[in-house]
């Protein structure tokens, strides 16, 4: 005769089953996913890419280098105010953004090396630029910390975003050059 | 108390299957790599013969002190060889993965709690109090070591450390023979173990079933030899190498900088 305390017993059985068998397929099923994609489905890298106001991206770089990726030296009448920065970026969440988005940017370049080590020093150059975009982030995460953020803001943003957009232009530059197939998908996401 | 036919079956097949996998595991040279796991199949051939020997001339009772002694034994038994697989897992360098450390602890003390809960769960219909405990004990080990296997699973595929082939086989046919334990130990805690109970007797035979599968699955799996592993592409030592020399070339840099 099943007793109540049986049925507890069963039911909590079955749960533990239930959560052993799946945990088990899980990672089974992932396992088996890193061996057929070693380096991650390139679908999956770029979900992983926050979508951003390119235009604001855009703009704030332009504010700080010229065509070339160089730093501007002249004063124009143009120039953007802290204000206008951090209305465009979306403060430090949307920096926070262009920080994860940093780390796809270089996956996605050494996606591509797999199969064109040519792309090496490029996959170096990016991490490199993304340490950066990390350190200027980490600087004003700093500044916020100490109540200084309104002084330190400007600078620290406005070199994140421009060291960002450019390396956007390279992800897409990489692909358009080699051809490679999701360029389309790459400047939509960008 | 005069076994049946088919218990002296599955005692004969038993003996004959743990002798078989002490062969392979000494003629292939694979007890130096597997120590505990040897010593387990070495503790199943002694228990099978103590056990035999005492049913034939000793009392009830004494049977069921020595079959008790014995499955204490096997289950440190096992959990030495759970440690066993996962050093070669997760201490293939001779250094335990340093990010699965922590992990681990809290694994081993979760599932020693919630196999224990499991455990006390159910009151087994049984006359002595060495037999509830023995009812109780079979389930706690089985659900003991489900939950030590898929962790141990689930830890290796998130760190990406690699399996060798021999001690995923061991670890395979230990989870599976596991987690069938697991379900007819259930049914043990519920009907009790009595042999003259269909359903009792039914679980227990698919239980020695399943061991037997398993003991000729690694019989098979331990005689061949594991697939060699993959060489590290040339052009990925290169890479390496020149790493080696950049870090040690900024590591003399940077101790330059603190003097």
């Amino acid at each position: 005769m099943i007793t109540i305390r049986i049925l507890y017993f069963l039911i909590a059985l079955a749960v533990f089953v239930a959560a052993l068998l799946t945990a088990g397929t899980y990672y089974y099923l992932r396992s088996l996913r890193r061996k057929k994609y070693p380096y991650g489905k390139w679908e999956d890298i770029l979900k992983r890419l926050t979508i951003v106001d390119r235009d604001s991206i855009e703009m704030i770089a332009r504010d700080f280098v010229d065509e070339t990726g160089q730093q501007r030296t002249e004063e124009r009448d143009t120039d953007l105010d802290p204000a206008e920065i951090w209305d465009l970026i979306g403060g430090m969440k949307g920096l926070r953004e262009l920080e994860r988005n940093c780390a796809v940017l270089v996956d996605l370049v050494f996606y591509v090396q797999q199969w064109y080590p040519e792309a090496l020093l490029i996959t170096d150059r990016m991490r490199q630029e993304a340490r950066e975009v990390e350190w200027h982030i980490s600087r004003l995460r700093a500044a916020e910390k100490n109540g200084k953020l309104d002084d330190w803001f400007t600078d620290y943003a406005q070199r994140a975003v421009a060291k960002y957009y450019l390396m956007t232009r390279q992800v897409l530059a990489l692909y358009k050059q080699g051809n490679f197939p999701g360029v389309m998908e790459l400047q939509k996401a960008l | 108390m005069h076994p049946s036919q088919l218990e002296l079956l599955f005692w004969w097949a038993g003996l004959v299957g743990h002798c078989l996998l002490f062969f392979v595991l000494w003629v292939r040279k694979r007890a130096s790599s597997f120590p505990f796991f040897t010593a387990l199949i070495t503790a199943n051939i002694v228990r099978t013969v103590t056990l035999f020997t005492v049913h034939g001339r000793a009392s009830r009772d004494t049977y069921f002190v020595t079959y008790f002694a014995f499955a204490i034994l096997d289950l440190a038994l096992q959990l030495c060889v759970v440690y066993e697989l996962a050093s070669k897992i997760f201490r293939s360098t001779g250094k335990w993965a340093p990010d699965v450390r922590r992990g681990t602890q809290v694994l081993v003390f979760g599932s020693v709690i919630v196999a224990l809960a499991l455990a006390a769960m159910p009151t087994p219909p049984e006359r002595t109090q060495l037999k509830v405990l023995l009812d109780r004990g079979n389930l706690f080990s089985s659900a003991l070591l489900c939950e030590l296997f898929v962790g141990m699973i689930a830890f290796s595929v998130t760190a990406r450390l690699p399996w060798n082939t021999h001690v995923s086989r061991l670890a395979q046919g230990l989870g599976f023979y596991s987690l069938v334990g697991l379900l007819t130990e259930a049914g043990h805690n519920i009907t009790g173990m009595v042999r003259s109970l269909a359903l009792s007797h039914q679980l227990t035979i698919l239980r020695e079933c399943t061991y037997l599968f398993c003991l000729g699955y690694w019989i098979v799996t331990l005689w061949c030899n594991a697939p060699a592993p993959k060489e590290l592409p040339e052009e990925m030592r290169r890479q390496l190498f020149t790493l080696e020399k950049r870090l040690a070339y900024d590591l003399r840099r940077l101790r330059g900088l603190k003097r």
